[in-house]
């Protein structure tokens, strides 16, 4: 009887299964071929369009699978447009970051435990693919910690450089404390609800009798493990020192796809447990969350706290990855905002700004990796007069910059745009002005790369950035949606409100 | 042959030429003979207008084909109601026979140039140029909605002003390039007010979507004068991008540009733009704004044909002829002749850019000498160039077995038609004076340029007929301008397939904002091709005999004095010119429109600049320095508290700040304990602002 259920989850999970044949034929292909420079990083992309194609062909019929024999209904795992839309975030992000990767210095550099790289990668994406799917506490904590463990290593992967072990190390280190907190709310959690399963706590809420001390307690804590993936203050202390100290194309992955993983089941963790379906009308769609546990107003707080304190700390940075360590956190705070909304504008605002930064973040760090090992330094002052030095690389990198900011014509600019007119819809004023005030501080630091590039005078000598087909294609591959969304947007605008549709709502 | 067939190629007919331009900006310096991929995209563009007009007119010639996609929508903000935008194409007969003239036109252009502008620093620019040009004119003409229409205005604007300025080094370019987009754009300001009255009121920038409001009894905020207001308002756009009075300003200046970018500006592109506009926004015109309308045209084409007269640069003469043509039909679209409007449209098209391009192959074999006064006996050096061009002023003059003969005519009795039935005898009068001046100063620079004696012996000498690359686009466009392309009786452009093809809509205005006899009858006649009244249809066919007989005097005794003055010299021009003096003056200054301005609009302006320099210099800097001294004032003044008063706090606060310093340097150095700390100590704050809350 288990074994039948099984069996027919099985066909809705067919990418994840794709996926773990992806990673163990990466670990055998590197046993065997340890000499061999390319194989991996081609197999890898390979698998991951394997795994592209069963996303889509894998029936989207919203469903609950993996129940067990008392609640078959009542599964572990849930199919929906939702994660479908994070799935393909995710997806893409990683086979960026291995195609990035071929040509990093520092992956490439780091010696005979180069294949590990891409089994680990291939691990952490299958790690965020049950996140993004999982409506299970336990669940939920098992792919958070496959994820975390996943990137405390690949932070760490240059073993030799002392920055990365140095990262990889206060990683974990945070990592524990906020899986222990986490855990810590979920436990009391259970306490309460007596299930592991969100729909079923929904349902026990919804009698109401439970104390907003309690409540409040644990959803902290279990907010505070959430925030630590998506680096919200004052949960983000990792996220510099880590985004400085990884590889960057790890920094790239973390700044992405992880965060949507963590926005995804932030989303997902509040909207289902703590919305009142019962008060709750979907059609104009108006909702209405549990008067003991007000977490809209708490969230409005930590995301004008999340983008304040990146926004202003970037201001001061030297060091570019740094930099955009912090503008990466300043962008978490600004996609936090869509989350306050608690219909279902706030969500498309949040998905349609996250197809969106996934490009203009991994264009960013790109460019950055690749002027970067060219000139051995990722310090402001060294980027002086490149602009003519390795023109295409440069303008690409304004137009980034410029689409983080959020300036048309480029598609940050339409993020935003949605971000703000939700908020205002909903009537939350004070928080669009905080965001648009946020918005204009962040111009700052990044026009200041900018400037450096293109009004400075050199200080260094001649400098050749050559660039390989791969590199300019994979460029122009990130360039093109950057500006193309900035002007023509329809189609993404209502592929994201078909996936917000979260299942049960 | 199917509807989305058109549109797809007409599509494509758009995008050929930016593909063009793309190519040769970013890789021209890579590709061998970029050049040659330009023209060959115009070519295979002009191939795919002529399928696209053939089949548009062969299959479905009363249909209007509309593809249109939302290109953004914002759904409902509040206080602001329903946001979306949808972008799209249009087509209809006038389309496709415009983006066929287009083409050709930019075609023959571009096969031109490949000669004209050899050997220039900046070739490949050149023809990117060209193509972007194009696009943008191809865009205007095939969309279906304002916003895009404006989009593509100005992209027209910018290309024009890249193509004008191209000789940038030399002052009097970059000049005219500025003037003319600085005089488009007082125009555009209009344009827009126009089309923002339009979608506060309908929520929507496609025309169809407009006029079946208006047509519903829908009108602006209500009112008939807001209809009116918007019309004019968007012939203002057609006023500045048509040289029209008062804004004809800049058309004689952009000759600096290369001659053949004068024949593409002039002849189908850029100019033509604002009748298309007219002809395209014909059905929500009211009575009022038509009036206007004719008048502002029959105005411009008398004072540009007074001042054609005098000139002495075979360009300059040339501009002016185009602002006056342009009145022409201007006016024809303000009295109702749609169809012959568009149909003057066509044929000036052709003629005048045969007559450009054969300025052109003049001014590339003398060397760049465009003063009529130093070219003269050019007949037998360069035959070819000679007889395209005679043939193109025939037509430009109205001479019978001409296309020009055809349209003006039409042109003419339509004002004539309208006169009768409305008692506005003006403007066939102009109309008359105007078609005799035309005449008289064509003729007199076919005269001074080809027949007579040599009057610079060292230019002439070298002189030579143009290479094939340029004799051919002059026949082509000389041919077209044969009555047989448009018609098979010479004499009654009704007999031909033109007017089958485009036909007069019916007015969309309510009953008592539009001429009676515009009204389409209903009754028996209402199947009929016929969109306006019986009444006018007998009027057009009275006044079409008439207005033949007088046109042909009138055209006759402006050739003749020509010849009398400048063939034979029975009067001397010089002893005429001294008798005339101020009429002579005032027509070689240009009615002193550009004194004028410089006088008024400019002073103003740059008065105006210095009293906002002042305003700003003292007033705000001094609000601001104001300010600053201020916050210096207070700033002392906290200081001094800070050190009597807070005195006492410091110790304190010293070790507060102290204590932070430390966390936040502690934090840069990277000490993984004291994160944790912030972390748990960040969730206790938390749990107590939540649980107050």
């Amino acid at each position: 009887m288990d074994l039948t259920y099984i069996w027919n989850s099985l066909t809705y999970f067919q990418a994840e299964i794709a996926l773990s044949i992806v990673f163990v034929l990466l670990l055998l292909l590197d046993l065997f071929f340890k000499k061999t420079k390319y194989l991996l990083p081609i197999v890898s992309v390979i698998g991951f369009a394997v795994v592209g194609y069963f996303i889509f062909s894998t029936p989207t019929s919203d469903a609950l699978i993996f129940g067990t024999r008392e609640n078959p209904n009542l599964g572990m795992v849930v199919v929906d447009n939702f994660a479908l839309f994070f799935k393909i975030i995710i997806l893409l992000s990683t086979t960026f970051t291995v195609l990035f990767s071929i040509s990093s210095k520092e992956i490439v550099g780091s010696g005979e435990f180069h294949g590990e790289y891409y089994v680990l990668l291939a691990g952490m994406t299958l790690g965020m693919f049950i996140m993004v799917s999982t409506v299970d506490l336990l669940l939920m904590y098992l792919a958070i910690e496959m994820v975390s463990i996943s990137s405390y290593i690949l932070a760490g992967f240059t073993r030799k450089v002392s920055r990365s072990s140095e990262a990889s190390l206060k990683y974990i280190i945070f990592g524990a404390v906020a899986s222990g907190t986490m855990l810590y709310g979920i436990s009391i959690l259970y306490g309460i609800a007596g299930s592991t399963n969100i729909y079923a706590i929904n349902a026990i809420l919804s009698y109401g009798n439970v104390s907003t001390l309690t409540m409040v307690f644990a959803g902290l804590l279990i907010i505070t493990g959430l925030g630590f993936k998506i680096s919200m203050a004052p949960f983000h202390f990792w996220t510099p020192d880590v985004y400085e100290g990884a590889p960057i194309t790890i920094t790239g992955l973390l700044s992405v796809a992880s965060k949507a993983a963590g926005f995804a089941i932030l989303i997902r963790f509040l909207k289902i447990s703590f919305v009142d379906v019962t008060a709750t009308n979907f059609q104009s769609s108006s909702w209405v969350i549990f008067d003991f546990f007000d977490w809209t107003e708490i969230i409005a707080i930590l995301s004008v706290l999340t983008m304040t304190l990146g926004n202003l700390a970037a201001l001061w940075q030297d060091n570019l990855k740094r930099m955009l360590a912090y503008s990466s956190i300043a962008h978490a705070g600004y996609m936090l905002m869509g989350v306050v909304i608690i219909d279902n504008n706030g969500l498309i605002a949040v998905l349609i700004y996250f197809f969106i930064y996934l490009f203009m973040n991994l264009g960013a760090f790109f460019v950055l990796m690749l002027i970067s090992d060219k000139i051995g330094s990722e310090e402001m002052d060294d980027f002086n007069g490149l602009g003519y030095k390795a023109p295409l690389l440069c303008v690409s990198f304004t137009i980034f910059l410029i689409s983080l900011t959020g300036i048309p014509p480029t598609a940050g600019f339409i993020g935003k745009l949605y971000l703000f007119s939700a908020l205002i819809q909903t009537n939350w004023i004070w928080l669009a002005v905080v965001g648009v005030i946020n918005s204009v501080i962040s111009l700052y630091y990044y026009v200041r790369v900018v400037r450096n590039m293109f009004l400075k005078e050199s200080s260094t000598g001649e400098v050749q950035i050559p660039l390989s087909w791969l590199n300019v294609a994979l460029v122009i591959i990130l360039l093109a949606p950057t500006l193309i969304l900035g002007i023509y947007f329809q189609p993404l605008v209502e592929y994201a409100q078909k996936s917000v549709m979260i299942l049960g709502f | 042959m199917n509807e989305t067939l058109l549109l797809q190629l007409s599509a494509i007919i758009l995008f050929l030429p930016l593909l063009g331009f793309v190519l040769l900006i970013f890789f021209g310096k890579r590709i061998p003979k970029a050049h040659a991929v330009e023209n060959f995209l115009i070519f295979v563009g002009l191939v795919l207008s002529i399928i696209v007009a053939f089949g548009k007119i062969s299959f479905f010639n009363d249909q209007k084909i509309v593809y249109e996609f939302q290109w953004l929508s914002f759904g409902n903000i509040p206080l602001i109601g329903y946001t979306g935008i949808k972008f799209g194409i249009m087509l209809d007969n006038v389309t496709v026979l415009m983006q066929f003239v287009v083409m050709l036109i930019s075609f023959v252009v571009h096969l031109f140039s490949v000669k004209y502008m050899e050997g220039d620093l900046r070739y490949t620019r050149y023809f990117a140029y060209l193509g972007i040009f194009t696009f943008s004119m191809l865009g205007i003409v095939v969309t279906h909605n304002f916003l895009m229409m404006y989009i593509f205005w100005e992209l027209v604007g910018l290309s024009s002003y890249l193509l004008i300025g191209f000789w940038f080094e030399k002052k009097s370019a970059s000049d005219a390039a500025k003037k003319a987009f600085i005089v488009n754009r007082i125009g555009d300001i209009g344009f827009f007010l126009g089309i923002l009255i339009l979608y506060v009121n309908y929520r929507t920038f496609s025309f169809n979507e407009i006029f079946t409001q208006i047509s519903l009894g829908n009108l602006p905020f209500g009112s008939s004068a807001w209809l009116t207001a918007s019309g004019i308002l968007i012939f203002c756009g057609a006023v500045g991008k048509s040289a029209q009075f008062p804004l004809h300003v800049w058309l004689p200046d952009a000759m600096e540009g290369p001659t053949p970018v004068s024949a593409l500006i002039h002849a189908a592109t850029m100019v033509a733009a604002g009748v298309y506009l007219i002809a395209k926004v014909f059905v929500m015109l009211t009575a009022d704004a038509l009036l206007v309308i004719a008048y502002i045209g029959a105005i411009t084409a008398f004072i540009s044909a007074t001042i054609a007269i005098t000139q002495n640069d075979i360009k300059k003469v040339l501009a002016y002829s185009t602002v006056s043509q342009l009145g022409y039909m201007i006016m024809a679209l303000g009295v109702g002749a749609y169809t012959v409007a568009f149909f003057h449209l066509v044929t000036h098209a052709f003629f005048k850019a045969c007559l450009f391009l054969g300025s052109g192959s003049v001014i590339h074999a003398m060397h760049h000498e465009q003063d009529i006064r130093y070219l003269g006996g050019l007949r037998k050096k360069m035959p070819y160039t000679y007889y395209t061009f005679l043939i193109s002023t025939l037509a430009i003059s109205g001479v019978p077995f001409t296309s020009g003969f055809l349209s003006k005519d039409g042109i003419l009795g339509g004002t004539l038609a309208f006169a009768n039935l409305t008692g506005y005898w003006l403007l066939p009068i102009i109309g008359f004076l105007v078609a005799s001046l035309t005449a008289f100063y064509m003729f007199r620079l076919v005269i001074l340029t080809f027949h007579g004696e040599a009057r610079d012996r060292h230019k002439f000498e070298h002189a030579h007929e143009s290479p094939a690359t340029m004799v051919l686009p002059l026949a082509i466009l000389a041919v077209l301008s044969i009555f047989i392309f448009y018609t098979p009786n010479p004499f009654n452009a009704d007999a031909g397939w033109f007017t089958k093809w485009v036909k007069t809509p019916s007015t969309i205005v309510p009953q008592n904002q539009a001429f009676g006899f515009m009204i389409k009858e209903s009754g028996e006649h209402s199947e009929d091709i016929v969109a306006h009244s019986l009444q006018y249809t007998e009027a057009l066919h009275h006044a079409h005999s008439q207005a033949m007989y007088i046109s042909l005097l009138v055209a006759g005794l402006g050739i003749l004095f020509a010849f009398v003055i400048y063939q034979w010299r029975k009067i001397s021009a010089d002893n005429l010119a001294q008798k005339l003096k101020p009429l002579y003056n005032f027509s070689l200054n240009k009615w002193y429109f550009d004194e004028l301005y410089d006088k008024t609009a400019v002073t103003f302006t740059i008065v105006l600049s210095r009293i906002s320099a002042w305003f700003d210099a003292k007033i705000i800097d001094g609000i601001v320095d104001g300010t600053a001294s201020l916050t210096r004032v207070s700033a002392f003044g906290t200081g001094k508290f800070d050190n009597v008063v807070i005195d006492g706090f410091v110790n304190f606060t010293a070790y507060f700040t102290g204590f932070f310093g430390l966390i936040f340097r502690r934090l840069q150095t990277g000490k993984v304990q004291t994160y944790l700390v912030m972390v748990l100590s960040g969730l206790v704050i938390l749990f107590f602002i939540l649980r107050s809350l």
